[in-house]
């Protein structure tokens, strides 16, 4: 077991025990080796289920806003780009900060299921997990593989802005001193240099694919309406019928509904079920909303809110 | 029919001969997804993959499907239903697919018989292709499914190397096999032996899961904590419903636009949705996702037995695969067994 799984259960264990919170948030071990999932204990002996290793993928603060109305306070782990969810939470006065406790982990990266069960057998039982320099020594009940972690990596990972939490009442962990690497928006240049045709034809063909699950809607700590306007069924704003016509209508205003919003967590991109590249979209807007707005990514600090909610003398006007 | 068998280099002959006179439905990949699609011939059809993402189910009962079309303001509301499908080759679906198909027919095709499933399904031939290999999430040998039978399919394929083996299962079979024959030939004898030895691959590596006593216990288990623990992570998407096989619900909506003239559309719908059995008057007898997920596995694993006498799963393994947050039917079947 690793210090920080150690000092996880530790954590958790106390704040139970103390009554300082009434449920923690966590990981626990997955039905496959290089999964895990979300975790909800409410005694101190529960918190030997908590694990901290590379597969902890999921976003977790969007479930306090599921568990608005809990009696008592909740922590919860996370990792820095979730942390950003904290933020994003508060200033939509979804939760309220006293009652949250944030457990935040160093993150040195997340590792991609897709792209590991593509190299390895990963229907085992994780027994340990280590990392060797470049590499990644993954013992499973099915037997013990090595990978490369730049190969398994999360696509997110590669560009990360926050190793560690922007908040965190507990530390769980030592700081990683790993520069970050902001985006530089390279990819979705490639984007903005297509023709409307182009883009239109490649947004499209991916629409099309959409089953309409609403996965990447129910996982965004930034989509909390009381009711949301795709779930409206008077007036049918989008209907329901699956076509690539309702399907764009529903992406594109997804995508606009987060505008100056979207906390980058990536964790629309991950749930899709149909590698549908939802991120893409985010990111185009998140990169309009700094240029235009000399944004930081929403949720980076506890102040700020909806850059394009708030008014500025100086912002831009070049459309009026 | 006795076996036949097929060389692999004619695969490409037999799929642009069916195309001419048959909508063929065949996977394909793009961007590294497969999926089965309408194709206009054997160009770009790829059998040696895994699976498709999503099952070829949406050709029988698509996930939105026009019903007819009206205008209210001619007298006689002038219904016009839509014009049926043509006649079908769905080609490549795997063992579990088939069988859901089968599991689909007991829904659709029973007291009510359900029109516009059944055009689909009578007019289709179904091409099985046996299974050489599993996935980490495959386990359809719970559900007594082989990765070398495909009952209700009309032909089975195995691919024993250079060749397939054909196993002509029908008469609907037959006259495909018929009107291709130059393309196959008689086996020689040693393709069932062969076929037992190319799927042995696919039923080890797949999850050794056993059902017994499954049902049973589930019987007893409606108000069992397990449902509110299981349900705390699930984040209420479509995703295991609609990648689902056997998943059958669906909604009845109207689209006119604001003018007289409109259509009338179903188009699957979830019972993992909030609204989905959201009564007019607010009332909802599925409140919380405890009562939604316990739902969905009570209908695979009980509901489904008790009206149709089989499991209404199939193993194909989609939902756990794609569960953005690890919501795993084989480890709630093994919970099940498990828990007190």
């Amino acid at each position: 077991m690793n210090n920080v799984t150690e000092n996880l259960r530790k954590t958790a264990a106390k704040l139970l025990q103390d009554q300082e919170v009434k449920m923690v948030i966590g990981y626990g071990a997955g039905s496959e080796a290089v999964r895990t999932q979300p975790l909800f204990i409410t005694s101190p002996e529960d918190a030997e289920k908590l694990v901290w290793n590379p597969f902890c993928v999921n976003g977790l603060t969007k479930y306090l806003s599921d568990l608005k109305g809990f009696d008592g306070k909740i922590a919860v782990v996370v990792k820095g780009c979730d942390s950003r969810g904290i933020y994003r939470l508060t200033q939509d006065n979804i939760v309220s900060r006293d009652q949250v406790v944030v457990l935040g982990i160093p993150c040195a990266g997340q590792m991609s299921y897709q792209k590991l069960a593509a190299k390895m057998d990963v229907s085992g039982q994780l027994t340990d997990v280590e990392e060797k320099g470049e590499n990644l020594e993954i013992k499973t009940s099915k037997g013990n593989f090595t990978v490369k972690k730049s190969e398994v990596l999360l696509d997110k990972c590669a560009l990360c802005e926050n190793h560690n939490p922007v908040v965190a009442d507990h530390l769980i962990g030592d700081k990683l001193d790993i520069a970050p690497k902001p985006d530089d928006y390279e990819e979705i240049k490639k984007y903005e240099a297509m023709s409307t045709e182009e883009k239109a034809k490649f947004w499209l063909s991916q629409f099309e694919r959409c089953i309409r699950c609403y996965a990447c809607r129910n996982t965004c700590p930034g989509c909390t309406c009381r009711e949301c306007v795709f779930d409206t069924i008077k007036p049918d704003w989008v209907g329901k019928e699956i076509n690539v016509s309702e399907n764009e209508l529903f992406h594109l205003t997804r995508a606009m509904h987060l505008a100056g919003r979207c906390v980058d967590c990536g964790e629309c991109d991950r749930v899709c079920p149909m590698d549908i590249p939802i991120r893409l979209l985010n990111k185009k807007l998140l990169k309009d909303c700094k240029e235009l707005f000399e944004m930081a990514t929403p949720g980076s600090s506890e102040e700020g809110g909806s850059v394009l909610g708030q008014y500025r003398l100086e912002d831009p006007e070049e459309f009026m | 029919m006795a076996n036949k068998s097929i060389k692999k280099d004619q695969v490409k002959g037999l799929l642009d001969k069916l195309a001419e006179s048959n909508q063929l439905i065949a996977p394909i990949q793009s961007e590294g997804i497969t999926l089965f699609k309408p194709v206009k011939s054997g160009e770009g059809v790829v059998l040696d993959c895994q699976n498709a993402l999503v099952p070829p189910k949406d050709f029988f009962f698509p996930q939105s499907e026009k019903m007819f079309t009206y205008d209210i303001s001619d007298p006689s509301w002038a219904i016009t239903p839509v014009e049926g499908v043509p006649n079908r080759v769905l080609f490549g679906a795997r063992p579990c697919d088939v069988k859901s198909i089968l599991l689909l027919d007991k829904v659709f095709d029973a007291e009510f018989r359900d029109d516009y499933y059944l055009d689909k399904r009578n007019k289709t031939t179904i091409v099985a292709l046996s299974c050489n290999d599993a996935r980490h999430t495959c386990f359809c040998g719970a559900f007594g499914i082989s990765p070398g039978e495909a009952e209700g399919a009309d032909i089975l394929l195995t691919d024993l190397g250079d060749r397939y083996l054909a196993e002509v299962l029908t008469e609907k079979g037959e006259a495909l096999v018929s009107s291709c024959a130059n393309l196959f030939t008689d086996d020689d004898g040693n393709g069932p032996a062969a076929k037992e030895k190319a799927v042995a691959p696919a039923k080890e590596k797949q999850m050794q899961i056993s059902l017994e006593g499954v049902k049973e216990k589930l019987d007893n288990m409606f108000d069992h904590p397990i449902w509110d623990t299981e349900s705390l992570r699930c984040i209420g998407c479509g995703t295991c419903t609609f990648v689902c096989p056997t998943c059958h619900c669906f909604d009845i909506v109207d689209f006119n636009n604001q003018s007289s003239i409109g259509y009338r559309y179903r188009c699957a719908d979830s019972c993992q949705f909030a609204n989905f059995t959201r009564a007019a008057g607010g009332h909802q007898p599925r409140p919380t996702k405890k009562e939604r997920i316990r739902q969905r596995f009570l209908h695979k694993l009980r509901y489904f037995v008790d009206r149709y006498g089989d499991f209404g799963c199939v193993g194909c393994g989609r939902c756990l695969e794609k569960c953005p947050v690890n919501l795993d039917i084989a480890q709630i079947i093994n919970k099940v067994k498990e828990v007190g």
